[in-house]
């Protein structure tokens, strides 16, 4: 491995060297299927690029070189020798780099560069090119120089992050590209344990969480967690919460809703009490139609809100009369008990 | 030289060399390695990211921002008034709550070598003013005391802030590090704070910070030397049988300290920036601060759900009172409705708390 020596030393390889390569067929046996170790692309939809060959051919030769076991390894190209294989070429014309004597760091920029040229890259792909460079190129040089290419910031912890995504299990990377779960999510799976992620990314997808949900899910399981003392998969094998994942009787938005309201009370047992009781009591009230009373965000404010809807200046009066009538008014307050902290 | 364990390195900006201030801490730190660095220049050393904050490190700057600062405070609750003088940014000790670790991008404990320099400036800004009481603390952006063998900040504030009779230097602490204020001649215009909270918190939460016993043992030969104190209660945690807790730490302070010299006793329930929860989470993964019902405040910072932090101030505000009536208690960054529910009585704004807390100034130094 190398890994101290400076960029600029690096790529001084001659490019007109590559663009001087004439194309020679090699048979796509030999060359390995593998993405290898200079591929970036992942989450790609092979369809347009197979539609373009077969009406128009293969403009652009994929460029290879011999690995140290004499196999083809492609440099660039991987997803056209893939569209090529689906389409049943047997031959397949490249350059080869191999008799070039570059060395892997450098056919590993190359290839970035032949990318960042022509397309972005996803989130995944972004893990690749970090995780490839961190092998060959030191952290420091890969902050300063390489993240701000993949529109990066330079942050220690943002390139962790990226390296720590591209290890995911490959259904997850997959629903990342996917966009089945968010970024967010798939940043706070990185720092987990693979059973917790696991049983997460299955609940997720399962039930059809969005983005919003995701994230409550994710911070009130957590939370719970470590508050409990109880491992996520422990936590979500629990009765009540697989009798929702189970109940045949909802669909997939309602069994969402009502694994996170059932969440929120484990982890917000006071405030989700008091909201009940809160309800409870203004809808017991028997207010008007059109009236509502409502209470500030988390009651963090002391004032309450009442709300009327009315046609016009005669419909309000009636419905103010109405509302002077309703018994037990003077009840209504903080729904909270002194003995309930 | 002195011993500061924590301290394994200084790197000294250019241009900042030339500060007699440098010269000083450099001497106490004799034996340490020195390297000089470009003022802009960010050098990290360890495992990248941010969660790495080279505690072990001390910079030495030229600070050329403003020393002098209104406390942010908040708009949306009431807050102090308080001054915050800019000694220095991060801190050696590593409390799992605080807000220093979200707070500042740079890492390394930062000493502003230039302060000599600014104290005229400081002092126009105070005498400008003649009616107002400045209410001004070190302890906002690092711990007040816990550099002082190395920066012996009590020796050249001590004196500025003794011939202003409109101003008092408080500085807060987690640590028993007076040595260097007790040796000084100078008490008046100072007062000398800690931060408390129960045991149990202290021990698990306050990584690097004396137990609550040594703090309080510290504040009594203060107090005995006469300085005047304060207390902070600040975040209080609920954790399991906090009353207990936060009773015991009553008790040691009913032990080792008058409560006849205190000018001042604050409360304030845990409160957090969200981006702090992830941070907390990484840095400290085995603490339980963020266990309880925390909301978002008006403010936009986490904190717990109203009526726990009513009956933490509720409690603890009684067990104050009923150990001495004149402890100048407060609240820090609370509602109205909080005060009232809380300790039965608000300032009612910002202006009202800062009155309140300026006659106690005034009770205490004239």
């Amino acid at each position: 491995m190398v890994k101290a020596t400076p960029i600029r030393d690096l790529f001084c390889m001659d490019v007109l060297e590559i663009a001087k390569q004439d194309s020679i067929l090699v048979a796509l046996k030999q060359i390995s299927q593998s993405p290898g170790p200079y591929c970036m692309s992942f989450g790609f939809d092979l369809k347009p690029l197979i539609r373009s060959i077969e009406k128009f051919g293969l403009i652009n030769s994929p460029i290879v070189t011999k690995d140290t076991e004499g196999r083809m390894e492609v440099v660039a190209g991987y997803r056209r020798i893939l569209a090529l294989k689906h389409l049943q070429w047997e031959d397949i014309p490249c350059r080869d780099l191999s008799h070039l004597g570059f060395a892997p760091v450098e056919l590993l920029l190359f290839n970035l560069h032949d990318n960042l040229s022509t397309r972005p890259f996803n989130a995944v792909e972004k893990g690749m090119v970090l995780s490839r460079l961190d092998q060959y190129i030191s952290r420091e040089e890969v902050l300063r120089d390489f993240m701000p290419l993949l529109d990066l910031p330079c942050h220690g912890h943002t390139l962790e992050m990226f390296l720590g995504l591209e290890k995911l299990e490959q259904p997850i990377k997959e629903s990342l590209v996917n966009r089945r779960i968010s970024f967010q999510t798939a940043k706070a799976f990185v720092h987990m344990k693979p059973e917790s992620r696991a049983t997460l990314f299955n609940w997720i997808t399962g039930v059809g969480l969005n983005a919003n949900q995701q994230s409550q899910f994710l911070a009130y399981t957590a939370d719970i967690s470590i508050r409990d003392q109880k491992e996520i998969p422990e936590l979500l094998e629990e009765e009540e919460i697989l009798d929702i994942l189970n109940d045949v009787n909802l669909n997939n938005p309602q069994k969402a809703k009502r694994l996170l309201n059932f969440l929120k009370s484990r982890r917000f047992p006071l405030l989700t009490r008091s909201e009940k009781r809160f309800r409870e009591k203004s809808t017991g009230l028997g207010l008007p139609d059109g009236v509502s009373i409502s209470h500030p965000p988390f009651f963090e404010d002391p004032d309450y809100r009442l709300e009327i809807f009315f046609k016009n200046g005669k419909k309000l009066r009636e419905k103010i009369d109405a509302l002077g009538k309703v018994s037990g008014l003077e009840s209504l307050g903080d729904p909270w008990k002194e003995d309930d902290v | 030289m002195i011993s500061v364990p924590h301290i394994k390195k200084v790197r000294v900006e250019t241009g900042a060399r030339a500060h007699p201030q440098s010269t000083r801490i450099l001497n106490r730190l004799k034996g340490l390695p020195v390297e000089e660095v470009r003022p802009a220049e960010e050098i990290r050393e360890g495992p990248p990211g941010f969660f790495n904050m080279e505690k072990e490190t001390l910079r030495l700057l030229s600070f050329q921002g403003e020393f002098l600062k209104p406390c942010p405070g908040t708009s949306t609750y009431i807050c102090c008034g308080y001054q915050i003088l800019h000694v220095g940014t991060n801190c050696p000790l590593d409390c799992s709550y605080c807000i220093l670790q979200a707070y500042f991008n740079q890492t390394s404990l930062r000493v502003f070598v230039n302060l000599e320099n600014k104290l005229e400036q400081i002092g126009k800004r105070i005498d400008k003013d003649p009616e107002k009481i400045f209410r001004i603390g070190t302890g906002e952006f690092t711990d007040s005391l816990a550099l002082e063998p190395i920066t012996g900040w009590a020796e050249i504030l001590f004196p500025f802030f003794a011939g202003k009779k409109n101003a008092v230097l408080e500085l807060k602490t987690k640590t028993d590090q007076v040595e260097g204020l007790l040796s000084s001649k100078w008490r008046d215009r100072i007062i000398v704070s800690w931060s408390l909270n129960s045991p149990s918190v202290a021990s698990r939460e306050e990584q690097g910070a004396p137990s609550i016993k040594k703090r309080l043992l510290a504040a009594r030969r203060c107090q005995k030397e006469g300085f005047v104190l304060g207390f902070h209660f600040d975040p209080l945690i609920v954790h399991g049988d906090w009353e207990e807790g936060y009773m015991r730490t009553l008790e040691m302070m009913d032990r080792y300290v008058d409560p006849k010299g205190i000018i001042w006793t604050s409360m304030g329930s845990l409160r957090y920036m969200p981006l702090l929860k992830g941070i907390i989470r990484r840095r400290h993964p085995r603490t339980h601060i963020l266990d309880g019902e925390f909301v978002p405040g008006k403010d936009g910072k986490m904190r717990y759900f109203k009526p726990i932090r009513i009956e933490m101030y509720r409690f603890l505000g009684s067990m104050l009172k009923k150990w001495h009536g004149g402890l100048g208690i407060y609240l820090c960054m609370e509602s109205d409705e909080v005060w009232q529910k809380g300790l039965g009585w608000s300032p009612g704004n910002t202006g009202g708390l800062s009155r309140y807390l300026d006659e106690r100034v005034y009770a205490t130094f004239g």
